[in-house]
């Protein structure tokens, strides 16, 4: 009895849990899964909460297209980027300028780390920026100007300015030249209102002027009659700035955040120097476009099959020989709505190097592939095959296949050399003179003897 | 002074067609095809450059080597110098002319590559 007791009570431990943990580890497995093929996880850090409202159509578009967003205020204790080692998001958005100090373990190093890790961000300022902002500014090489400035344009106004011609139209005309970043060009302007204006570090290469100010712009204290030379000027004066880093992760800094408001989306827009009336602005096309390029769904480049081999065989040798006729094709593919499809470019360039490119020629487009054949050049030692692609508004594409080109055999030399052909002859000849010669000596005194 | 150079020229050369032995002719001409080889050579040499140097050395050291051995033969064999090759007859001449042009091409024909 007491043994069947016990066998009873070991007998129900162990399998009683597993219909409760079948069904747990399978959505577990469900939610890990949903995360990876969703456009990423997105952290939105709010001055407070009414931004979300104000800004609904930009964060629905976002939702729509598969990012997991997720709502805090800037100075919300639990904030955190990294747990563990790993980031908890793939992607930031910063709505709050005016944030003195980050909650939680968010601060301008984490922010730096996150860009370092390949996260990307988008950051809104204003007027009424805070100093972690400007120091983030400045770790991607922008710089903002001081606060309460605000970018001023006595010429390119709308007509509901309060007075102090902040309310900004953005011509399509001072926009980048790049369909990757800003979309299709289009004739609808861009509003904007107190935008903290920025300054690009011009020794910086990775900065990308996405939308300039006009040149009549400046920036300056909208209340105070000018003192000094104000901080930018013109065309210096960034409303949009964007920076891709040498890790392909990508940062938007919009002097605005009322840019990607939904009354900007919607409202129509008059220059009140003279100007014809839009009825809608640019600014939705606009910020879906700046947030497509910069959450990586735009943009975005790869390597796919690499392969080399002599013309005329299939696999590669284990070393080429020089004055080799090889071939070498490469698959370059572009995503495009999550799907990656083949990359049409004119102008990619294969580079044979070795320390220095003895060979550089483009790649032509073939059937799924890019590829060329050349002749290798007359010089034996260690090359890579290098494609390097480096186009504003695409990820940096690098690829490098080494091999080796040994020099020719002592058998695979020409046997008679043609410019010593009169040598061979005469050599010939010498030996044949020789002999006629010998052969007339020996039998000369016959000769003499018979005459 | 043409006039003189000319009348020493015909002279020799009737005495050199008269007085000489046909085997020394003979000789003679096989000297004069040796040299118009070796000079076509070094002009081919000149004209066109050494890049081949070996085969140019080769080549051209088989003429000047034929032509020193083919002198020797002609010293040795002319019978008025019998008096200083006392021990050597023209048959042991030619013999070791013969031995001499094998070695000589033996090694022209290793270096013309």
């Amino acid at each position: 009895m007491k043994q069947q007791s016990l066998q009873n009570t070991t007998c129900v431990s162990l399998p009683n849990f597993w219909p409760l943990l079948c069904p747990l580890i399978v959505l577990l497995a469900l939610l890990h899964v949903n995360s990876v093929l969703s456009n990423g996880r997105t952290l939105v850090l709010l001055d407070n909460i009414n931004i979300k409202d104000t800004h609904s159509i930009f964060f629905r578009s976002l939702s729509d297209r598969g990012f997991d967003l997720t709502f805090k205020t800037a100075d919300d204790p639990g904030l955190s980027l990294i747990k563990y080692g790993q980031f908890l998001f793939e992607h930031l958005i910063i709505f709050s300028p005016s944030v003195e100090d980050f909650g939680g373990n968010i601060n301008v190093e984490t922010i730096t780390s996150f860009i370092d890790g390949g996260g990307n961000v988008l950051v809104a300022a204003s007027s009424d920026i805070g100093d972690p902002l400007r120091e983030l500014g400045s770790e991607c090489g922008i710089e903002f100007d001081e606060e309460k400035t605000a970018v001023i344009d006595h010429h390119h106004y709308d007509v509901s300015d309060p007075g102090e011609h902040t309310l900004i139209v953005a011509d399509p005309e001072n926009l980048l030249k790049a369909p990757t970043i800003v979309g299709q060009p289009s004739e609808k302007p861009i509003l904007l209102r107190e935008s903290g204006d920025m300054v690009a570090d011009p020794d910086n290469p990775l900065v990308l002027d996405i939308l300039t100010g006009s040149s009549t712009s400046y920036s300056y204290f909208p209340d105070r009659p000018i003192t000094q030379y104000p901080h930018a000027v013109g065309k210096n004066t960034l409303l949009i700035a964007g920076l891709q880093a040498r890790n392909n992760a990508r940062v938007i800094f919009s002097g605005s955040l009322e840019f990607f408001s939904d009354a900007f989306f919607t409202s129509s827009v008059q220059k009140a120097v003279p100007g014809s009336k839009f009825d809608q602005t640019g600014n939705q096309e606009l910020a879906i476009a700046l947030s497509r390029w910069v959450f990586k769904e735009e943009g975005v480049l790869r390597v796919g099959a690499v392969s080399h081999h002599p013309v005329g065989e299939t696999t590669p040798p284990s070393a080429y020989t020089i004055t080799d006729l090889v071939e070498y094709s490469i698959v370059i593919e572009k995503l495009s709505e999550g799907k990656w499809i083949p990359f049409s470019g004119d102008d990619i360039q294969l580079e044979f190097v070795r320390i220095d490119p003895f060979v550089r020629t483009y790649l032509k487009r073939n059937g799924g592939k890019y590829s060329v054949q050349f002749k290798l050049p007359d010089v034996y030692g260690v090359f890579q095959f290098k494609v390097d692609y480096n186009r504003l508004g695409y990820t940096h594409l690098y690829s490098s296949t080494q091999v080796s080109v040994r020099p020719l055999q002592h058998t695979q030399y020409e046997r008679f050399i043609p410019s010593a052909f009169p040598y061979y002859a005469s050599v010939f000849s010498m030996m044949a003179g020789l002999f006629l010669f010998s052969f007339v000596f020996l039998h000369m005194k016959e000769k003499e003897k018979s005459e | 002074m043409s006039n003189s150079v000319l009348s020493v020229i015909s002279r020799f050369l009737e005495e050199y067609l008269s007085s000489t032995p046909t085997k020394l002719k003979m000789c003679d001409a096989y000297l004069l095809y040796i040299l118009l080889t070796g000079v076509m050579q070094f002009l081919y040499c000149l004209l066109v450059g050494t890049f081949p140097f070996n085969s140019f050395l080769s080549g051209f050291i088989s003429c000047v080597g034929s032509f020193i051995l083919a002198v020797c033969l002609r010293i040795q064999i002319n019978p008025q110098n019998k008096s200083e090759f006392l021990g050597i007859s023209p048959e042991r001449a030619f013999a070791d002319f013969l031995f001499a042009h094998t070695v000589l091409h033996l090694v022209v024909i290793n270096f013309i590559g």
